[in-house]
């Protein structure tokens, strides 16, 4: 006999406001491992979910950093340091660097893009090939018109009955305990 | 999440700024406006002849000084009135609850004509613009021309060729028909639209009507912004010499425009609700908004002033590069360096928070400190034409500065226009509601939430 593993429970609720207003109750519960799903965004969701800001403005600020002084570093050493470049008798110094804007703002963007991708799949633990709410049947119609939230089993707060009972108080039907598919 | 404004929150007659309040301020202003126009009209018209030739002295570098002040707070002006004209022209709601505050900024522009009219005159003109004093001289000497064009084609002077070609545009009778134009074209259709803001104040039925053609006509308007704020600066300032010229010149001082604008709006918003005002109509999210804004000219002031100077440095063509020339020789290149850190560099990195937009004690500072950097700009712009243009006709040749001090006669002139437009800003301000509170969006602006 294989044992499978709990997941998490999963509760739907009837519409966008209701589950605005579960959400702040799951939260107001203390929950940290949980999370909402709808068809379409929702505004005011995250601060509902009390969900702290991303870390990922500081990432691209840095990456962009980092684009600045990599395009400043390429320009400056083969321009002016390897191979004196001299065009139109501008000078082959610091006061050239009016010449590399271009490409210091030009990097800049690139590498900010990269870093907003890169680290937003990274924070987001993507790709993945698989999910272990898949397995319930419900919740395919989260991206038609289910509203549903899943408490994880990891959570430290998740408990078989508590959490029962907290997401039928704030209006789940349907609850479901999804438990991940035998590896 | 504050509550949710309804219609009951918003007083049925709008919020006035309390009588009395503001009479001190305004009466300040308005003797210190009146003493120091009595002192400039002093300044550039006794023992200055009309003579059509520039001369080193006080009235030729008070001239000068009165340009650099015009042109800064007109610019503010000028601000207002885009993001007035952008406003109705977007159909945007968020900015219902500080339109108001727009169209008083923006209706400030016309009585800057006041300002202007030293620019009309002879005596203030022959320090100021070369190419007027060569039409005058041209067009009073012996041989008489059907016109300036004709003078200037007969003529053997080695500059006139120049001038010969630009005088479709370079020539009296069409500046003086621009200059007109600018104040009174665009005035009328300011007065106009606050007119209509302030008629629904007391329309029991406020209906769409008025924002709609408030809508239509800015289109209209926002044409004639745009030629205004384009070549008000190129006549006033870019002519200052007559042989150079840049395309990007209006667009950069329409970004130093419409950032201190928004800077300038900025500020008033936060002293009216330190002040109590506003407090239902307005929230952080607005001040957002407004930073948001603030931070995107920073950038685009950048991108054109950068991009003007980038042209010009790479292709190395004679006529155009005099201008930096003279702006990197001697102590204004330091000026010069300084805009690219102080008025780029540093708000980028502090306006780049979102939550630094929110905060009122930190976004009076950032506003102050764009002001002084525009000033700074629009000095960069205009003084650095003084020396020279005053002193090539002295017996010891042009020199980069003026022979006298210069310093008191720009703060004499920065103080005087700077109240007299306080003193008409806030006179208008103290005039109707702070706020449309019957226009048909005041609740969707109040609740505003981005």
């Amino acid at each position: 006999m294989t044992v499978k593993r709990v997941y998490g429970y999963l509760a739907e609720f009837k519409s966008a406001s209701a589950l605005y207003k579960a959400a702040e109750k799951v939260r107001d519960a203390g929950h940290k491992k949980w999370d909402c799903y709808s068809p379409y965004p929702i505004h005011g969701l995250d601060k509902a979910m009390g969900m702290k800001k991303s870390i990922l403005p500081y990432l691209v600020f840095f990456g962009g950093t980092m684009g600045i002084i990599t395009a400043f570093i390429l320009a400056y050493t083969t321009q002016v340091v390897i191979y004196p470049t001299v065009v139109q008798s501008k000078p082959t110094n610091i006061f050239t660097t009016a010449a590399f804007f271009p490409i210091m703002f030009e990097l800049t963007i690139l590498f900010s893009g990269f870093t907003t991708l890169f680290g937003l799949l990274a924070l987001m633990q993507l790709p993945r090939l698989n999910h272990p709410l898949f397995e319930s049947r419900q919740f395919q119609r989260a991206t038609d018109d289910g509203f549903f939230i899943a408490i994880e089993a990891r959570d430290p707060r998740f408990s078989t009955e508590e959490t029962k009972t907290l997401l039928e108080d704030a209006g789940g039907t349907n609850l479901e305990l999804v438990e991940e598919p035998a590896t | 999440m504050g509550h949710f404004i309804t219609s009951k929150d918003i007083p049925a007659d709008g919020e006035k700024i309390a009588k009395g309040k503001l009479a001190m301020p305004i009466m300040v202003c308005g003797i210190i406006a009146l003493l120091g126009l009595i002192g400039s009209a002093c300044l550039l018209f006794i023992d200055n002849p009309a003579q059509n030739e520039a001369a080193d002295t006080v009235a030729g570098r008070y001239a000068y000084s009165w340009l650099f002040a015009f042109a800064f707070f007109v610019s503010l002006t000028l601000g207002g009135a885009f993001w007035l004209l952008l406003h109705h022209v977007s159909n945007s709601g968020w900015g219902v609850s500080v339109r108001r505050l727009m169209e008083h900024l923006a209706c400030v522009f016309p009585w800057m004509g006041i300002i202007a009219i030293p620019f009309f005159f002879p005596q203030v003109q022959q320090h100021l613009f070369e190419w007027m004093n060569m039409h005058r001289d041209i067009l009073g000497s012996t041989t008489t021309y059907a016109n300036a064009k004709e003078a200037l084609h007969y003529s053997h002077d080695p500059y006139d060729h120049l001038l010969y070609v630009k005088s479709f545009y370079m020539n009296l009778p069409f500046w003086l028909g621009r200059m007109i134009f600018y104040f009174i074209a665009l005035g009328a259709g300011l007065f106009y639209l606050r007119k209509l803001s302030v008629a629904q104040d007391n329309d029991p039925n406020p209906g769409l009507e008025r924002l709609k053609t408030a809508r239509r006509r800015s289109s209209w308007i926002m044409i004639i912004f745009g030629l205004t704020a384009t070549f008000l600066v190129f006549d006033l300032v870019k002519a200052l010499d007559y042989k150079w010229f840049s395309t990007m010149y209006g667009v950069a001082f329409f970004a130093g425009c419409v950032l201190n604008g928004m800077a300038l709006l900025i500020l008033t918003t936060i002293v009216l609700r330190r002040a109590g005002y506003l407090k239902q109509v307005m929230s952080p999210e607005h001040h957002h908004i407004m930073g948001k804004l603030t931070f995107a000219f920073v950038v685009f002031w950048a991108y054109v002033s950068f991009s003007q100077f980038f042209l010009i440095w790479y292709a190395n063509i004679t006529e155009e590069t005099s201008y930096f020339l003279l702006r990197n020789t001697g102590n204004w290149n330091l000026a010069s360096i300084a805009l690219v850190f102080g008025h780029f560099a540093l708000p980028f990195l502090f306006l780049i928070r979102s939550d630094v937009k929110k905060k009122p004690g930190l976004m009076i500072p950032i506003t102050v400190y764009l002001f002084i950097l525009h000033a700074l700009d629009l000095y960069i712009m205009v003084a650095p034409e003084r020396g020279p243009s005053l002193t090539i006709n002295s017996e010891a040749g042009a020199s980069l500065m003026p022979s006298g001090s210069v310093i008191w006669l720009d703060l004499l002139a920065f103080i005087t226009v700077g109240a007299f437009f306080a003193y008409v800003y806030l006179r208008s301000l103290a005039s109707t509601s702070l706020y449309p509170h019957r226009d048909p969006r005041i609740l969707e602006s109040a609740n505003l939430h981005n």
